[in-house]
């Protein structure tokens, strides 16, 4: 729902430490977005690509590697694959007592520069 | 070549919410997050909380995509508020609460709402240098909510329940709602409350002064 400000705070963080590293161009950008995590991966390449052109990654790929949501049942110890984003029940005892062990990442984790 | 950046995307936002904190502590206040869906009754919980005699000094920051209608409301009751348009945005973050906290006489506040946009989803991905976050859930809205929503529920410190005088006119199972919330998150603190009626409130301003004070 917030690609846009997603695709700011990116583009921010990539740019300054393409500079520090004293490149002048950025290629591609790999990101990890949990499935849980609120946003959408082609809402955001799309704002991504929208503000980019006036920086120096306006020739930047954005590559998104979706996690998906795991928990761990409090109740049972289950551990599991949420297929859903947000309906969370144990699909072993179908209690929803549970912990999310992964899905909510929202990271930046290299990019390749020149 | 590749260069390692292992940055969280939202790291800029907490370290400005650190940074809120901090003044936030020097001024020995506490602060809630206040976020519900819109139309849950946030404000007019707020302006009950103001009417009822807390002897807290309590300031609020509104935020609403558009518009100054609930600080105009809040205003009324003779408390601090501030009003951010977030011009289209679905949440608050840090750094809007950052640029209007010098609006604010922080030093002569023990408590500070922070007035979320209604959404029961974004909201709660951005701290804003929150001691804790309460939400609002009308039980118009369905008892469905939990599981539909988690994080919000997870995230709270309390929920509360408003509209509960309507009760006898839906079909809403609000033990459902509670045993949901509970079970995503067994800590929450939950208050049946109407503003219509008053019902509920006086526990909930028991419980924000226990709160506000011991900050």
């Amino acid at each position: 729902m917030h690609e846009l400000s997603i695709a700011q705070n990116v583009l921010e963080i990539v740019s300054e430490q393409c500079t520090r590293s004293g490149h002048t161009k950025i290629d591609s950008v790999n990101l990890r977005i949990g499935r849980a995590s609120g946003i959408m991966p082609d809402a955001l390449i799309f704002a991504f690509d929208a503000i980019k052109s006036d920086s120096i990654a306006r020739d930047a790929v954005l590559n998104i590697e979706e996690i998906p949501v795991t928990g761990l049942c409090n109740d049972c110890s289950h551990s599991f694959i949420v297929q859903e984003e947000y309906i969370l029940n144990c699909p072993a005892c179908k209690g929803s007592s549970f912990q999310i062990r992964s899905g909510r990442e929202l990271d930046i984790i290299d990019m390749e520069v020149s | 070549m590749k260069v390692k950046v292992v940055t969280k995307i939202l790291e800029a936002n907490e370290r400005i919410a650190r940074e809120n904190r901090r003044l936030f502590d020097n001024a020995a206040l506490f602060v809630i997050n206040l976020m519900s869906g819109p139309g849950a009754g946030k404000t007019s919980i707020l302006e009950k909380t103001l009417t009822l005699k807390t002897g807290l000094r309590i300031g609020v920051i509104e935020g609403d995509i558009a518009g100054s209608d609930d600080a105009e409301r809040i205003e009324k009751h003779g408390a601090p508020v501030v009003q951010i348009n977030t011009g289209g945005a679905c949440h608050l973050d840090a750094n809007m609460i950052h640029e209007v906290l010098q609006d604010l006489p922080l030093q002569d506040l023990d408590l500070l709402f922070i007035e979320n946009v209604g959404n029961l989803v974004c909201p709660a991905e951005f701290k804003v240098g929150e001691d804790i976050k309460v939400m609002v859930l009308s039980i118009a809205e369905g008892h469905d909510k939990p599981l539909k929503y988690p994080l919000m529920f997870q995230e709270s410190s309390a929920l509360l329940l408003n509209k509960i005088d309507l009760a006898p006119y839906l079909d809403v199972d609000i033990n459902k709602i509670k045993k949901d919330a509970l079970s995503l998150n067994p800590g929450l603190k939950i208050f049946e409350i109407s503003c219509k009626t008053g019902e509920g409130l006086s526990a909930w301003t028991d419980w924000l002064k226990e709160k506000a004070l011991r900050s």
